[in-house]
C-alpha cells in the first residue's frame, strides 16, 4: 500500500491547481481563441436554416440546446463525420471490437470452456479493455537487424488498408463513405494491398518464422484472388453496375443468393481464405510456425494488426451482405416518428418546439442500418464458426482447391447468371 | 470530368489517412509509457523457439509452387477483363457474347495446360 508523496500539503496542491487553471485560461484567451478565429476566417461556414453559421451565432446557439441540433445535422452530412464515425471507422471499429469478444466467448462455449470471465461484472465484458491496456503498456521489442521503418509502418498500414476497405461499404441508402462508380474494382484493389503489407512486414523482421508465414500469405492470396474476383461477376452481370450502392438497391425484392448460391458459396470460402481464418490460417499457423507473420510483432503493434484483422473481417462480411444478402433491404420494422416530435409538444399553456432538424436520421436510414447490422452479424457468426469446428488444411491442398475447384465453380456461377439473363428470368423484362 | 471521377475516390484516401493518423499515436503512446530495458542483447534476437538463431533471417527460399504465381499474373488480368464485359452485358447485343465465349474457351485451354504443367513437380 503506497502513500501519497510524504511532503504532500493540501494548500500547495490547491495553489498549483489554481496556477495551472490560471495559465490555461490565459493561454486560451491570448492564443487559443485568436487561433480559432483565424482558422475560422479561412473556412467556408455552412448555411443552416437560411442563416450563415458564424462563430458568434454558434456560440449563441450553445445557450439553447435545441438550436444546436441543425448544426449537428449539418455536421453529420460532412465527409469528416462519415469517415470518423458512422459508416466509417468508428462504426466498423465498434463492430470489430464486438466481434473479438463474441469470438472468444463463442469459441470457449464450443470447446466447453468459459472464456473471458473475471474482467468486468458480467461474463468478462471488460476483457477487451483490459487487453487493450495490457497491450499498450507492453514493451515493443524490435528484432535486431530488422528494417525498422517498414517494420514500424506495417501494422499502421494494415489498419489503414482495412479502413480503406470499409470506406466502400454502403450501410444504409446514401450512407456510404465513398460512393464511387467502380466501387467493386476499388474493393479488389484494396484487397490486393493486404498480402503486400504482410510480406513487407514478414521480410523486414529478419526472422525465419515470419518469412515463411509471409510466403504462405502470398500463396494463399495468389490462389484465392481469382475465384474471389470471378465469384462476384455473376451479380455484376445481372445488375449491370459496379457501384455497391446500386448493387444493394437492386435487391429490393429478392437477394441474389436466391439465384446465385454457387457464387455465394465460392465467395464465402475465398473470404475465409483472404481473412486467414481456419481452415485457411496457414500464414499464422500457430502449431507449425509459432505465429506466422505475427511472430516478431509485440505489444501494441500486435494489437493494431489484430484491430486491422477484425476491421477486415467486418468489411468482408459487409461485402457479402451487400452483394448477396440484399444489404440494407428488409421489411420496415422501425416505427414512424411520433408527430409531436416533429411539430412540437403542447402541454396546457407550455409549448415546446417545433425543433428544427430534430429527426437526425430518417426512418429509412434507421431501418436500413438495423437490417444491415443484423445480416452482417449473422455472416460474422458463420465466419467465426469454422474456427471451432475444422482443422487446418495443407498448402498443396489449398492451392489445388483454389485453382481447380473454386475457379471451376466460379465459372459455373457465371454461366448460371448468363443463362438466367438470356432465358429472360432476370434482367430487363424479367423479375424485378 | 476525369478529375471529378478521380475526386470521388478522395474519401477512400481520407479514410486511409484518418486510420493512419488515429492509429500511429497508439504506437507512440505505447512507446512512451511502456518500459524500455536494453540490458540484454539476447532479448533482441529473432524468435527461434528459445535457441540461439542460426543463419540469416532473409534467406533464399525454395518456392515450390512458383508456377502458380506465374499463372496468377496472367489469369488475374483475365478476371478483371471479364468485368469490363460483365458490367456492360445488359447494353450490348446478345451476339456479342459469342466472341467472349471464344475468349473463355481459349482461356480454359490455357489454364488446363498451365495447371498440368504446374502439377509436374519434377520440372520445377
Amino acid at each position: 500500500m503506497s502513500v501519497i508523496a510524504p511532503n504532500f500539503k493540501l494548500s500547495e496542491f490547491i495553489k498549483s491547481l489554481l496556477d495551472n487553471i490560471f495559465w490555461i485560461i490565459l493561454l486560451l484567451v491570448l492564443i487559443g481563441i485568436p487561433a480559432v478565429m483565424m482558422v475560422l476566417f479561412f473556412i467556408e461556414m455552412p448555411v443552416i436554416d437560411g442563416e450563415l453559421l458564424t462563430p458568434f451565432l454558434a456560440l449563441t446557439w450553445l445557450a439553447d440546446p435545441s438550436r444546436i441540433l441543425p448544426v449537428i445535422k449539418a455536421f453529420m452530412a460532412t465527409d469528416i463525420f462519415r469517415v470518423m464515425a458512422f459508416p466509417g471507422f468508428g462504426f466498423a471499429a465498434l463492430l470489430a471490437a464486438g466481434t473479438i469478444f463474441v469470438e472468444r466467448k463463442m469459441l470457449a462455449k464450443l470447446q466447453l470452456r468459459v472464456g473471458p470471465f473475471y474482467c468486468g461484472k458480467f461474463e468478462g465484458i471488460l476483457q477487451l479493455m483490459g487487453d487493450g491496456l495490457k497491450l499498450i503498456s507492453k514493451e515493443i521489442i524490435i528484432p535486431a537487424k530488422a528494417d525498422k521503418p517498414i517494420f514500424w509502418a506495417a501494422p499502421v498500414l494494415f489498419v489503414a488498408a482495412a479502413a480503406a476497405f470499409v470506406a466502400f461499404i454502403p450501410v444504409a441508402p446514401g450512407w456510404v463513405v465513398a460512393d464511387v462508380e467502380m466501387g467493386l474494382l476499388g474493393v479488389f484493389a484494396v484487397i490486393g494491398f493486404f498480402p503486400i503489407i504482410t510480406i513487407l512486414s514478414a521480410w523486414s523482421a529478419n526472422s525465419k518464422f515470419p518469412f515463411i508465414g509471409g510466403i504462405r500469405a502470398l500463396f494463399q492470396m495468389v490462389s484465392f484472388e481469382i475465384p474471389l474476383i470471378l465469384s462476384l461477376l455473376g451479380v455484376v452481370m445481372l445488375t449491370g453496375s459496379l457501384n455497391l450502392s446500386q448493387i444493394a438497391a437492386s435487391q429490393s425484392s429478392f437477394p441474389w443468393i436466391v439465384f446465385l448460391p454457387v457464387g455465394a458459396i465460392v465467395f464465402f470460402i475465398t473470404m475465409l481464405a483472404e481473412l486467414e481464418r481456419i481452415p485457411f490460417d496457414l500464414p499464422e499457423a500457430e502449431s507449425e510456425i509459432v505465429a506466422g507473420w505475427l511472430t516478431e510483432l509485440s505489444g501494441m503493434m500486435y494489437g493494431l494488426v489484430q484491430l486491422g484483422t477484425y476491421l477486415k473481417l467486418y468489411a468482408f462480411a459487409a461485402l457479402f451482405v451487400v452483394i448477396f444478402l440484399g444489404g440494407w433491404n428488409g421489411p420496415m420494422v422501425v416505427p414512424p416518428f411520433p408527430p409531436e416530435l416533429l411539430e412540437g409538444i403542447e402541454l396546457g399553456p407550455v409549448v415546446a418546439g417545433p425543433f428544427p432538424g430534430l429527426p437526425l436520421f430518417d426512418q429509412a436510414m434507421l431501418n436500413g442500418t438495423l437490417w444491415f447490422v443484423l445480416k452482417t452479424v449473422a455472416v460474422i457468426f458463420f465466419i467465426l464458426l469454422p474456427r471451432g469446428v475444422f482443422p487446418r488444411i495443407r498448402v498443396d491442398m489449398l492451392l489445388n482447391l483454389g485453382w481447380t475447384k473454386l475457379i471451376g465453380l466460379a465459372f459455373v456461377n457465371i454461366f448460371i447468371a448468363l443463362g438466367l439473363l438470356y432465358a429472360g428470368v432476370l434482367g430487363p423484362g424479367g423479375l424485378q | 470530368m476525369v478529375g471529378e471521377l478521380a475526386g470521388n475516390y478522395s474519401t477512400v484516401v481520407l479514410m486511409f489517412g484518418f486510420a493512419m493518423a488515429a492509429m500511429a499515436p497508439a504506437l507512440v503512446i505505447s512507446r512512451m509509457i511502456s518500459p524500455r530495458k536494453r540490458s540484454n542483447p539476447v532479448k533482441f534476437l529473432p524468435m527461434e523457439c528459445g535457441q540461439v538463431p542460426s543463419g540469416e533471417g532473409r534467406t533464399h527460399f525454395m518456392m515450390q509452387y512458383y508456377p502458380y504465381i506465374l499463372m496468377f499474373v496472367v489469369f488475374d488480368v483475365m478476371a478483371i477483363f471479364l468485368y469490363a464485359w460483365g458490367s456492360a452485358l445488359l447494353e450490348i447485343p446478345k451476339m456479342a457474347t459469342l466472341p467472349m465465349m471464344g475468349f473463355l474457351a481459349i482461356m480454359f485451354g490455357a489454364m488446363a495446360f498451365a495447371l498440368y504443367q504446374s502439377g509436374r513437380r519434377r520440372i520445377w
